[in-house]
C-alpha cells in the first residue's frame, strides 16, 4: 500500500469507449445507481475516438462558488462533493456554472448530483470505481511519484515537438463567468 | 502469486452486513476476477467490488463485467420447469405452463424413450455450450454418451473457437489458446493482432496492449474496420474480409526474403519450411496487396516491424477464425512465429482471444463430437478404454463420433435427429443461415432446453428446465491463457432452479443410468471424477485440484500430478506435441471467401460484437445499462458507399443476401472499408444478422464463415431518418 496520497490521472488517448467507468460509477455505494461521469464520441461519423468527461475536482470549483446555499463541500482530500441533501435548494446554479457540464439535476428529488470521487473509497485511498475498472488505463489512481514519472516522459530535450508542455493540464485562456450575468442589470421598464 | 508492474495492493470497501465472494466474470474468455457483494441478512447478491489482487486483470472490468451480477436475481429468471403441450406454438414464447421437476423429468424420459425405441439410439442429440464450468461441460459429454447413449453431441464452440483449435493442433500438436500467460503481453516488443476487436471484445487486455506502445514497442492490427484498437496501431492492415490467408502468406514471404527466418530454429524444431517458402514466393507485396486491398507500404512496414522485433506475440480472434478457411488462417499467422523462432520463450509466442468464458476448457473435455475428456480422441481405442473405465461402461458401449454443430441442424432437417437436449447455447440467434436452422429446430419431435432465461432457442422447446446462473454454483473454468480458475458460489439458486450437472444426474436416474451418475452429489464430486477422466490426455487436468487453484491463483494446463505446478509457458524446451517433437510450418494455398461479391451482391458483409453485449445477447440484452447503451443492431457503412445508395445516418434500409434479409438503421462511419458493411450479431427475431450469413463450413473445424459473405443494400421508401 502506497502511503502517498493518490490522485485521479487521465490519459485520454487510451480511451476505447467501453463506458465501463459509467457502469462502475453506478456501483459506488453513494451514487444511487446513477452514473456521474460521461463518455463522448469525439467525431462519431469519422472514427471511433472517445473520451471520458470526468469531474476535474477544481481547486477553486465554480460549482461550489456559485452555490448560494453552501451545499457543495470540498473534502479534505480535495474532492468536490455532491450537494448535501439537506442544504441543496435546487437552484441549479452549479449546473450552469461548471464549464465542463458535470453537475446534473434530479428533477424528482429537486437535488443536484455530481461525482464525489467515490469519497467513501478515496477517503481511505481506495481507488474510485471508475479508475478501478477502467480496462484501458485511461483512468488511473496514481501517487505523486507516479504522476511525476509520467511527467518526465514529456520532458524530452531532443528538439522533437512535444505536445503537452507544461504537462498534462494547465490554466486556460478562457474566462468563464459564474451564473448571474443579469444580476447588475436594471430592467428598462 | 504472480505480480507484474501493474499490481498494487489495495483494500476493498466492505459495507455493513456484507460479504465479498471472490469469483470471476460470467462472460468472455478474459474471466476477469471480481468480488460479488452479498448481503448477509438476505443472502442475496447485491453488487460488485473490484478484485484488485487477481493477477490477470487487477480489478478491471468492462461494462458487461460490472453489471454481470444483475443476472442473478433478474426478474426474467426462470424459476420453475415449463412444459408446452401445444407443439404448434413452437418458435413463440406462448403456451408454456409451470410444472414440477417430477412431471418434467417424467415427460422427458418418456419422450426420449419413445424416440429411441422407434428410431434408434442416435435419434437424440445434445447441443451444448462453453459458457459454463469444466465440470458441467465434462458431465454433459458423459450424459450424452452414457445416459442418452447417442453419438450426436456437439457444441457452440464450433461457432467460436474450433478453427483456433484446429490450427493449433496442426501447427503445434496441441491446442492451448495461448502459448504464454497474459502477464507477458505488455512486456513484448511487438503485438501483431489479426481479426480481433480487442478493445470491445476483450477490453481488459487493453491496458497491456497500450503498455507495449508506452515502452516504445509496436502495435500492428489487421482488421477491415478501424476498431478502437486499430485506431492507435502503428500499422493498420485494413484488409478485405476473408483475405487473411493472402495477407499472412505475403508477410511470411517478406520475412523470408528480408532475412528474418531463423534457420537454426527452423532446422531443429520444425517441419515444412521448404514447401512453405516455395508456396509463399507468389505472394509478392503487389500480389498480396491486390488480393487484400491493403497498401503495399503497409504490408512491408508490418513485416519489417515484426521481423525486427526481439520479441513479438501474434494474436488473433474470430475475425480470422470464423471463415471457411479459418484453420488455414490460424496456421498461416502461426507460421510467422515459427519461421522467425519467436515462440517457446517468455514474451514471444502465439495466442487466440478465446471468445466464451470457458471456450478453452469447454472444448477440451468431451462436448465436441469426436472428443473425450482431456482432449482424447473418441476414435483412439486406448482413450476409449481409459474413459470407459472411469465412467463404468464397457468400451463397446462408447458411441462413435457424431457430427459438428451446424451439421446437426441438417440432420434435424432430414429427421435423422428427432430429439434435442439444448443447454447453455442460443443457436436460434448464433447459428448461421438462421432461416434454415430455425426451420430445423421446428421440425424436432421433442426438444428440451436448459437455460436461466427464456432464450430465442427455448421458444422451440417442449420442456424448459430452469438452470442456475454462474453465481449460484461452483466449479472451474479455463481462461484464455489456459489457466484453470475457480468460480465460486455466492448465492443459493433462486426459485426451483438447479445446476445443469444436477439435472443431468437426476435425469440419468430416470433414464435407468443412475449407477453411472448417482454418486455425483456435489460439483466437487464431478470435479474429482473429471480430473481423473482427463488423466493421460493432452489436456491433462489431473493435478489441477481446487486447493492448488486457490493457492496459485490458477493452474495452467497441462498439470499432470500433485507436484506439478502447471505450465504457464508452453514449449520452453522447444518440444512441440507432434510425435517427432517438431512444430509444423504449413504451406497453405490461398482460397477466396466462399461467396465473393458480384454484381447482384456487391458488398462484403462481416459481423461481430459490440462491447455492451455477449454472444446471442440472451443475457446482456436484459441488463438495463447494457441495453440502454446498445438497444438495437445497426449496419456500419462508409460515407462514400452511403452516398452511392443515397442513404443517410440513422435511415432504415434493407440489407439482404442470398439467404435472408433484415431492416437495419444505418450508422455512417469512415472507420470501415468502402466495400464492407458490418452488423453486430447479438440480436434475436427479425433483427438477427445470422438470417443473412452463410453456412460455408471450414473443412477441418466445421466453423461457418460468419465473417464474409456477399450482400446488397436497398433504400426503403419508408426508411425516413428517425
Amino acid at each position: 500500500m502506497t502511503t502517498t496520497k493518490r490522485k485521479l490521472y487521465m490519459e485520454l488517448e487510451n480511451c476505447i469507449g467501453c463506458r465501463a467507468c459509467l457502469a462502475a460509477c453506478t456501483q459506488c455505494g453513494g451514487h444511487e445507481e446513477r452514473n456521474r461521469n460521461y463518455v463522448y464520441d469525439v467525431n462519431p461519423l469519422v472514427n471511433r475516438q472517445t473520451m471520458p468527461l470526468m469531474c476535474l475536482h477544481c481547486v477553486d470549483p465554480a460549482c461550489a462558488r456559485s452555490c448560494p446555499a453552501q451545499a457543495i463541500q470540498i473534502h479534505e482530500t480535495g474532492a468536490v462533493l455532491s450537494a448535501l441533501v439537506e442544504k441543496c435548494i435546487g437552484c441549479q446554479n452549479c449546473t450552469i456554472a461548471c464549464p465542463y457540464g458535470i453537475p446534473k439535476f434530479d428533477e424528482e428529488e429537486n437535488l443536484m448530483y455530481k461525482c464525489d470521487l467515490c469519497i467513501d473509497r478515496t477517503k481511505d485511498d481506495i481507488p474510485p470505481m471508475c479508475a478501478s475498472v477502467c480496462p484501458s488505463h485511461t483512468l488511473q489512481w496514481l501517487s505523486e511519484d507516479e504522476i511525476n514519472q509520467k511527467k518526465q516522459k514529456h520532458e524530452l530535450d531532443n528538439d522533437k515537438w512535444v505536445t503537452s508542455l507544461p504537462h498534462l493540464e494547465g490554466d486556460t485562456h478562457v474566462t468563464v463567468n459564474l451564473p448571474g450575468i443579469l444580476q447588475g442589470t436594471t430592467k428598462l421598464f | 502469486m504472480q505480480r507484474d508492474k501493474f499490481f498494487r495492493e489495495e483494500k476493498n470497501v466492505k459495507h455493513p452486513n456484507e460479504e465479498l465472494v471472490k469469483t470471476h466474470c460470467s462472460y468472455c474468455g478474459m474471466q476477469c476476477g471480481m468480488n460479488l457483494r452479498v448481503n448477509k441478512l438476505t443472502n442475496k447478491i447485491i453488487g460488485v467490488e473490484p478484485r484488485y489482487d487477481w493477477p490477470v486483470t487487477h480489478g478491471k472490468m468492462c461494462p458487461k463485467g460490472v453489471t454481470a451480477y444483475q443476472q442473478t436475481n433478474h426478474d426474467d429468471r426462470l424459476l420453475k420447469p415449463l412444459i408446452r403441450d401445444d407443439a404448434s406454438l413452437k418458435g413463440t414464447k406462448e403456451g408454456f405452463r409451470e410444472a414440477s421437476w417430477e412431471e418434467a423429468y417424467d415427460l422427458i424420459a418418456e419422450k426420449f424413450g419413445e424416440l429411441q425405441e422407434k428410431y434408434g439410439k442416435d435419434s437424440l442429440s445434445v447441443f451444448s455450450g462453453v459458457s459454463m464450468t469444466n465440470e458441467k461441460c465434462y458431465l454433459t459429454g458423459k450424459f450424452a454418451r452414457v445416459a442418452m447413449g447417442t453419438r450426436y453431441i456437439d457444441y457452440n464452440g464450433r461457432f467460436c473457437m474450433s478453427s483456433a483449435a484446429g490450427g493449433f493442433l496442426r501447427s503445434f500438436g496441441v491446442d492451448r489458446g495461448s502459448t504464454l500467460p497474459w502477464t507477458d503481453v505488455h512486456e513484448t516488443d511487438c503485438l501483431f493482432i489479426a481479426g480481433s476487436n480487442t478493445a470491445e471484445c476483450h477490453p481488459t487486455s487493453m491496458f497491456r496492449v497500450w503498455a507495449v506502445q508506452d515502452r516504445g514497442g509496436y502495435l500492428i492490427v489487421a482488421d477491415p474496420r478501424e476498431t478502437p484498437v486499430a485506431r492507435r496501431a502503428d500499422v493498420h492492415l485494413d484488409l478485405r474480409p476473408g483475405t487473411d490467408l493472402a495477407l499472412a502468406n505475403g508477410i511470411l514471404n517478406l520475412l523470408i526474403q528480408n532475412g528474418y527466418a531463423d534457420e537454426s530454429f527452423i532446422n531443429q524444431h520444425t517441419n515444412g519450411f521448404e514447401e512453405t517458402k516455395e508456396l509463399v514466393k507468389d505472394f509478392t507485396p503487389e500480389y498480396t496487396s491486390m488480393i487484400t486491398g491493403v497498401a503495399i507500404e503497409k504490408i512491408e512496414k508490418a513485416a519489417e516491424i515484426y521481423g525486427k522485433a526481439p520479441n513479438a506475440i501474434v494474436m488473433f480472434a474470430r475475425g480470422i477464425e470464423q471463415q471457411h478457411k479459418g484453420v488455414d488462417n490460424v496456421s498461416a499467422y502461426t507460421n510467422m512465429a515459427l519461421i522467425t523462432g519467436k515462440i517457446g520463450r517468455p514474451k514471444a509466442g502465439v495466442a487466440t482471444f478465446t471468445g466464451q468464458g470457458n471456450g478453452q476448457g469447454g472444448r477440451e473435455h468431451g462436448q465436441k463430437s469426436d472428443l473425450l475428456p482431456g482432449y482424447q480422441k473418441i476414435t483412439n481405442p486406448e482413450a476409449v478404454e481409459r474413459v470407459s473405465k472411469v465412467w463404468g461402461i464397457e468400451p463397446e458401449e462408447m458411441p462413435k463420433p457424431g457430427v459438428s454443430a451446424y451439421e446437426m441442424f441438417e440432420l434435424m432437417d432430414n429427421k435423422t435427429i428427432r430429439g434435442l437436449y439444448l443447454l447453455c447455447s442460443n443457436p436460434a440467434v448464433s447459428a448461421p443461415n438462421l432461416n434454415f436452422v430455425r426451420g430445423a429446430m421446428k421440425k424436432l419431435d421433442f426438444m428440451v432446453c436448459g437455460d436461466f432465461f427464456l432464450s430465442e432457442s427455448a421458444e422451440y422447446a417442449d420442456v424448459i428446465l430452469p438452470s442456475v446462473s454462474w453465481s449460484e454454483d461452483e466449479g472451474t473454468t479455463t481462461n484464455l491463457e489456459g489457466r484453470i480458475i475457480k468460480i465460486n458460489k455466492a448465492q443459493e439458486p433462486i426459485g426451483e432452479s438447479k445446476p445443469d450437472w444436477q439435472m443431468q444426474v437426476e435425469l440419468a436416474e430416470r433414464l435407468g443410468k443412475g449407477k453411472h451418475f448417482s454418486h455425483l452429489k456435489t460439483a466437487k464430486d464431478v470435479a474429482e471424477e473429471f480430473r481423473l477422466a482427463s488423466k493421460g490426455g493432452v489436456a491433462d487436468y489431473y493435478g489441477a485440484t481446487w486447493d492448488k487453484i486457490d493457492e496459485q491463483d490458477g493452474v495452467f494446463w497441462p498439470c499432470k500430478d500433485k507436484e506439478d505446478k502447471g505450465t504457464p509457458h508452453m514449449f520452453l524446451d522447444k518440444k512441440f506435441y507432434h510425435p517427432d517433437g517438431r512444430a509444423k510450418i504449413c504451406a497453405l494455398p490461398y482460397r477466396p471467401a466462399a461467396e465473393e461479391p458480384c454484381e447482384k451482391y456487391p458488398l462484403r458483409l462481416t459481423t461481430g460484437r459490440v462491447v455492451y453485449h455477449y454472444l446471442s445477447g440472451n443475457q446482456t440484452r436484459r441488463i438495463q445499462f447494457l441495453n440502454d447503451m446498445c438497444p438495437e443492431p445497426y449496419v456500419e457503412v462508409h460515407p462514400i458507399t452511403a452516398e452511392k445508395y443515397g442513404i443517410k445516418h440513422d435511415e432504415k434500409i434493407l440489407l439482404f443476401t442470398r439467404r435472408g434479409k433484415c431492416n437495419y438503421k444505418v450508422k455512417i462511419t469512415e472507420a470501415i472499408r468502402e466495400d464492407t458493411v458490418f452488423v453486430p450479431y447479438h440480436f434475436g427475431g427479425d433483427d438477427s444478422i445470422n438470417l443473412l450469413t452463410i453456412a460455408a463450413l471450414d473443412p477441418m473445424s466445421k466453423m461457418p464463415e460468419f465473417k464474409a459473405c456477399a450482400a446488397q443494400i436497398e433504400k426503403l421508401k419508408s426508411g425516413k431518418v428517425l
